[in-house]
């Protein structure tokens, strides 16, 4: 009987592991509704799938290349240089022309990101790091200060309320997101990066390019960044060069909370996105409640330390586990527990 | 007919030998043309009042990357709450300066080395990614200030003699003409290479820092060492907050901004590469002086009307950072010294 408790209480355990993205998600709206006043309005809801829309597409490019064992830190960097291009070229080139642009910066920067890696083999933490200066000052060098746009129509079509919570904004992000969650989980491309993450030798062996899956992954961040960043400026018709500035530590919370691993091989979009939507309300709720900035800056790191506690105390109890059969292990236990009970 | 390879016989070739003296030079050579460039580029770049300030602009970078190495020595890349302890140490210093001078240096330090048994515990002995934990613990340690003044900054009371002392901490000098803040840098990083060098802690560390697996299984604490590197780096962070609060004038939240970046840069730029249990004090603190010299340089650049302006520099510098260390890894290489 006790055994099956706690069989039962053990499969919860690893139930709840799994779909911990989705569980924070809920409790917190479920919390925030109770203590936050006006937290579950239309209005805020459509704030808060707003906000979570801004760091979304960098989020998932994040995601691409930590599942293929890399670390991208350019993505902030990516995201401002995408907003200020964006708007900055926009008188010239029309929304769509600029946009082009701010997406083919991005897919350059990418490029070099992923060059440097897989061809001359630089350590990604150093390559993204040096990028992320890199970028940074130069947006700088090309627009210093905020820009604000000519026009306001895409802006105010951008913003409109659709079918309720959504707004067209919210919704470019979230297909952009959709389309790297298909191609993640349901094509060999997206097959191939989550081999190349759990083992590069085996990847390589397997007759994978592994080269081209590391340039790759890297492209789509950057590339998906500097678009989060066009359409965040395109949708706040304006741009600033701090625009991805705080974005990192929220795009690696997000990620990492939303069950990406660290080590590479595991991840999913879904759960980027739900963890960053959770986040997002979290910090919305916690603003609703009168808090401030810095309790905003003290939860999400809570957060995010409980639960990388938690994923190294699954991850050590799965390696004591590893080896034992269970159903010897119980019979010994048996006599032990009811001499104990 | 083929014979057995002889592995003696199987030294480098010419070629690889100079790749072996170049990356054993490692930044120095960097050093040695920036110095020769600064002298063809300006006269006033080769004057004593020149130099002096180049080196007093790092110290504190260099404080900090002394620390930094020791963790990057043992493979856990870097610690990025340094930004979060430099302010709480920093303020906490200020806050103390009521009940004393030596108090409120007790307090800063102690704050700092607090966190960093915080930070060992998790990372050393839980084994959490040093990346995501420290960067967790940054945010908590930011928003613990802003929380704890409200967002204010607390000053130092010139009024009282300890809060002068504290003042004139960061510009004090000892011996003579030595400033104190490069005094401390120099006792800090001949500290370090001792510990390194000629300790067995500093064996055990390389060996961690080598092969994690194969140190643990020869019976090297592999997790107190690990700690142990994070409370150093929280020391020296922690000192360098205090110094750099002492020159602000002002306890806040923005101290310390983006040291901890800039740490890693200089620690890597020197040759201590991210994969661990390789590179010497000696090549850290000369990365923090090539990055020194770099900004030097570039400001002494004048064409005419032409300077290079701060994101320029900056832009430069990051591209050159990446140049850098990829052509020291395309050396260690190619002379066999490393196969990442």
């Amino acid at each position: 009987m006790r055994r099956g408790t706690a069989a039962t209480a053990a499969r919860l355990g690893a139930l709840a592991y799994r779909y911990r993205a989705g569980l924070l998600c809920v409790a917190i709206f479920a919390v925030m509704s109770v203590i936050a006043p006006r937290f579950l309005t239309t209005g805020n809801v459509r704030g808060i799938l707003k906000a979570s829309s801004v760091n979304l597409p960098a989020a998932v490019g994040f995601t691409v290349v930590l599942i293929c064992g890399q670390l991208d830190l350019s993505v902030g960097s990516a995201m401002t240089m995408g907003g200020v291009v964006a708007v900055a070229m926009q008188p010239q080139l029309g929304w769509a022309g600029s946009l082009a642009v701010a997406v083919a910066l991005g897919s350059a920067v990418g490029m070099i990101n992923g060059l440097l890696v897989a061809k001359l083999r630089i350590n990604s933490f150093i390559v993204t790091l040096g990028m992320m200066i890199l970028v940074r000052n130069a947006v700088l060098m090309y627009h210093d200060g905020t820009i604000p746009a000519e026009t306001y129509e895409l802006s105010d079509w951008l913003q409109m309320p659709l079918a309720g919570v959504a707004t067209p904004q919210v919704a470019a992000t979230l297909l952009l997101a959709a389309a790297i969650a298909v191609l993640l989980s349901r094509t060999p491309v997206g097959r191939g990066f989550y081999l190349l993450g759990g083992n590069a030798e085996t990847a390589f062996y397997a007759g994978l390019r592994v080269d081209r899956y590391i340039i790759g992954a890297f492209v789509l961040s950057a590339t998906l960044s500097a678009m989060g960043g066009a359409i965040v400026a395109m949708s706040e018709a304006v741009a600033s060069p701090t625009l991805g500035d705080s974005s990192l530590m929220a795009i690696v919370a997000a990620v990492i909370i939303g069950g990406t691993s660290m080590e590479g091989g595991k991840g999913s979009v879904a759960g980027t996105t739900v963890a960053l939507v959770a986040l997002t309300a979290l910090i919305n709720g916690l603003s609703c409640r009168g808090a401030g900035y810095e309790i905003q800056l003290m939860a999400s790191g809570l957060v995010l330390a409980s639960v990388i506690l938690w994923d190294t105390c699954m991850l050590q109890r799965r390696r004591k586990r590893r080896g034992q059969r269970r159903d010897l292990l119980d019979e010994f236990c048996q006599p032990v527990d009811e001499t104990a009970g | 007919m083929s014979r057995p390879p002889d592995i003696r016989s199987a030294a480098p070739a010419v070629a690889g030998r100079l790749y072996n003296v170049l990356s054993l030079l490692g930044v120095y050579v960097l050093i040695g043309a920036l110095f020769a460039a600064g002298r063809l580029i300006s006269d006033e770049f080769l004057t004593t009042s020149n130099l002096l300030i180049t080196l007093r602009s790092v110290t504190l970078l260099g404080i900090v990357a002394v620390g930094v190495s020791f963790i990057t020595y043992s493979r856990h890349y870097v610690d990025l709450s340094i930004p979060g302890i430099m302010a709480l140490s920093g303020t906490v210093a200020v806050w103390a300066l009521k009940y004393g001078f030596a108090t409120s240096l007790a307090a800063g330090l102690g704050t700092g080395l607090a966190v960093g048994l915080i930070n060992g515990l998790a990372v050393g002995y839980y084994r959490l990614n040093p990346i995501v934990w420290t960067l967790a613990m940054g945010s908590v340690l930011s928003g613990l200030i802003r929380w704890a003044y409200a967002g204010r900054q607390i000053y130092p009371d010139k009024a009282t003699p300890a809060g002068r002392a504290f003042l004139q901490l960061y510009h004090a000098e000892v011996l003579g003409a030595v400033p104190l803040v490069v005094l401390l840098l120099a006792i800090a990083a001949i500290a370090a290479h001792l510990v390194m060098q000629k300790t067995g802690f500093g064996a055990q560390l390389k060996l961690t820092g080598s092969s994690y697996e194969v140190a643990r299984m020869t019976g090297v604490n592999v997790r107190r060492t690990v700690a142990i590197a994070f409370v150093i780096s929280a020391g020296t962070s922690a000192l360098a907050g205090i110094l750099l609060t002492s020159f602000n004038k002002v306890g806040a939240f923005y101290i310390g901004k983006g040291y901890d970046f800039a740490a890693i840069t200089a620690v890597v730029l020197g040759g201590m590469t991210l994969a661990g249990g390789r590179g010497t004090i000696v090549g850290v603190v000369g990365g923090v002086t090539a990055i020194a010299l770099m900004d030097n340089v570039m400001s002494l650049v004048r064409i005419g009307d032409f300077v290079i302006g701060e994101y320029p520099k900056q832009a430069i510098q990051g591209a050159l950072f990446i140049a850098i260390v990829g052509v020291h890894s395309y050396w260690l290489r190619k002379s066999g010294m490393d196969d990442a």
